[in-house]
């Protein structure tokens, strides 16, 4: 097991498990839209170093789709599209999932060299197992390919 | 299923018996030495299981000697399928398309270059975008990028990037027809165009080889190979334009299992029928992927061109290049017909016994991890009969790139590789590790298992002196 990232209250919001080859979280939330902000922080640290990022200007994100794990994969693809494509690193997620959509505020700043730290490359983000469960709080794996 | 289940067929093939209860439609073959089998994880087999069960596979399941559990299909893992009664499945491919390797060799010995390494790696560290998010130095629009995705290596010839020599050299001569810019969406194309001709980072590296040793002197001579004689190898794919095509048709086709009735034991093995509309979409965007990883591919080498002829005033030729991450029409003979079909390699490469180029099998290159030796075999008969004319892609990892950093530390790893007189360079010295030998099984292992089975034959060795890691 990896190291814990602990939230308010010591709950634990993601951690890191092994993968051969490529980098696997599990990210967890009392409720769905938690669930989705922990999962997308989860992606955010694989990618650059939160410390120095602050959360200076807002994206806003809207989405729609036919299940909770469709919507979770277009979630977590557009965040990465934000990093890659935009240039824009996000510090806090502000996440609200309604039925199977959901409005985000991404806050962050714009990726600068001499201040972040970049730490790997992601690819994308995988379907392999990925399944949302309910087990009194709600968690998900979730396979990077880096 | 445990590694104890597993049925041994003779010393290097073992096979996940045919289990019609657990859906499985065709038996799993993965090639192994009894040292590689203390490798094999729960992972892998299950995921070898899995790909047995997709509609109109043919004959076998495969795992190449390399393998390790990736995400859907195993890393290593080969499958063909009917092009009427099968499928097409994204995940069979990967997200880095058309990921691959080539080689290219000078008329330089060892001793000409060996002195001046720390220099030439230097001036090939700046000549080649590599690294994190790294973007090419050339700026092409989106209509030049559809070029690419159609042309392939073609358009880097056109646009003086190469000679027609160097296409001759690769597979498929680094373009697939198939190719189609409109099957591509628009966020592809944006993540595409600013990382055409750059290395990126990860396992992706341009090292500095000699040919170290000679098993075939004959196939190497044909080659146009010698000892020591200075190589570059480049091991790079299709950036964050195959990643966006993979991840925008994985998305699609999660629905198509409804559709078409296709039970999937995980979302990543999402597919469609091969004969469908969807299919013939994703193979031409696929294709396009493919085109762009070999014109970056033959980009980077006309810099790697530029540094060797004005440091040594020497030239570097293409000796081959191969893809290990890609989906190919081609024609098996399958009980006893040629049958053509859809034949997916992630992480294998292709082992073709006639390559029109050299008029023997084609060469096939296979990178070690950072800092040890790589090979150059030659395909075979028995790859065709054996695997649809496949074989082994690299090492196959061992640790994982958490253990690799936890267990081992930067300085330490390229000190290593110092006292073997390997230089690096590198943007991100913190990610040394993730790559560093330890996290890969013995190269040297997987190699004496295809060529003991002849997937491929071994012709020679090469060795490393210095590294650009990506």
């Amino acid at each position: 097991m990896g190291a814990d990232t602990l939230g308010k209250k010591n709950v634990r919001r993601y951690e890191f498990l092994e993968h051969t080859a490529d980098v696997l979280f599990r990210a967890y939330g009392n409720n769905l839209s938690e669930l989705f902000e922990n999962s997308a922080e989860a992606l955010e640290s694989v990618m650059i170093d939160l410390t120095n990022v602050a959360p200076k200007d807002i994206k806003h994100v809207d989405l729609s789709s036919d299940t909770y794990e469709n919507l979770l994969f277009d979630w977590l693809a557009a965040v990465l599209i934000l990093f890659e494509v935009e240039s824009f690193a996000i510090r806090r997620f502000n996440v609200n999932v309604k039925a199977t959509s959901l409005t985000a505020d991404c806050s962050g700043e714009k990726i600068n060299s001499k201040k972040h730290k970049l730490k790997i490359e992601v690819k994308a983000v995988t379907y392999h197992e990925l399944e949302i469960v309910k087990n009194g709080m709600y968690h998900v794996n979730v396979t990077l390919d880096v | 299923m445990k590694i104890m289940d597993l049925k041994k067929v003779n010393d290097f093939i073992w096979e996940i018996e045919k289990d019609p209860l657990v859906g499985m439609r065709v038996p799993g073959r993965i090639f192994l030495s009894k040292t590689l089998l203390n490798f094999l994880e729960l992972g892998a087999i299950q995921q070898v299981t899995n790909v047995a069960k997709l509609p109109g596979i043919q004959k076998y399941s495969f795992a190449m000697p390399d393998v390790h559990t990736g995400y859907g299909f195993p890393i290593g893992g080969v499958a063909a399928f009917d092009i009427m009664e099968g499928i097409i499945s994204p995940g069979g491919v990967g997200f880095d398309i058309n990921c691959g390797t080539r080689l290219l060799a000078t008329g330089l010995k060892l001793e000409e270059v060996y002195p001046r390494i720390t220099e030439l790696i230097n001036k090939l560290y700046t000549s080649i975008p590599s690294g994190l998010g790294s973007k090419g130095s050339l700026k092409v629009s989106e209509k030049e990028l559809d070029q690419v995705f159609i042309n392939g290596a073609k358009w880097a010839l056109r646009n003086g990037y190469g000679n027609e020599s160097d296409l001759k050299h690769c597979e498929s001569n680094g373009h697939l027809e198939s190719g189609d810019p409109s099957k591509i969406s628009t966020l592809a194309k944006k993540r595409g165009m600013p990382q055409l001709g750059s290395l990126g980072s990860g396992n992706h590296f341009v090292e500095v080889q000699y040919v170290a040793e000679i098993y075939n002197k004959d196939v190497a001579h044909t080659f146009g190979l010698w000892e020591n004689q200075v190589c570059i190898m480049i091991h790079s794919g299709s950036r964050g334009a195959g990643h966006q095509i993979c991840t925008d048709y994985l998305r699609a086709f999660q629905s198509a299992a409804s559709k078409y009735n296709i039970q999937i034991p995980d979302k990543q093995l999402a597919c469609v029928p091969a004969d469908s509309t969807e299919a013939n979409d994703y193979f031409s965007a696929m294709s396009s992927a493919a085109n762009y990883a070999w014109t970056n591919r033959q980009m980077m080498s006309f810099w790697v061109r530029e540094v060797f002829e004005r440091e040594f005033n020497a030239k570097a030729n293409v000796v081959y290049d191969v893809a290990h991450n890609i989906a190919k029409l081609e024609k098996h003979k399958i009980d006893g017909e040629t049958k053509e079909v859809y034949v997916h390699r992630k992480g294998a490469t292709r082992s073709f016994d006639k390559d029109p180029s050299y008029g023997i099998g084609q060469p096939v290159l296979i990178p070690g991890s950072m800092g040890t030796s790589s090979y150059v075999l030659c395909g075979t008969k028995d790859a065709m009969e054996m695997a649809f004319g496949s074989t082994c892609h690299g090492a196959g990892r061992v640790l994982s790139r958490k253990a690799a950093k936890h267990k081992l530390g930067s300085k330490e790893v390229m000190e290593e590789l110092r006292q073997k007189n390997v230089f690096i360079k590198t943007g991100n010295i913190s990610d040394i590790p993730e790559e560093a030998p330890e996290a890969y099984k013995p190269i040297d292992e997987v190699i004496s298992v295809v060529n003991k089975l002849n997937l491929s034959e071994v012709v020679l060795k090469l060795k490393p002196i210095g590294v650009i890691k990506g």
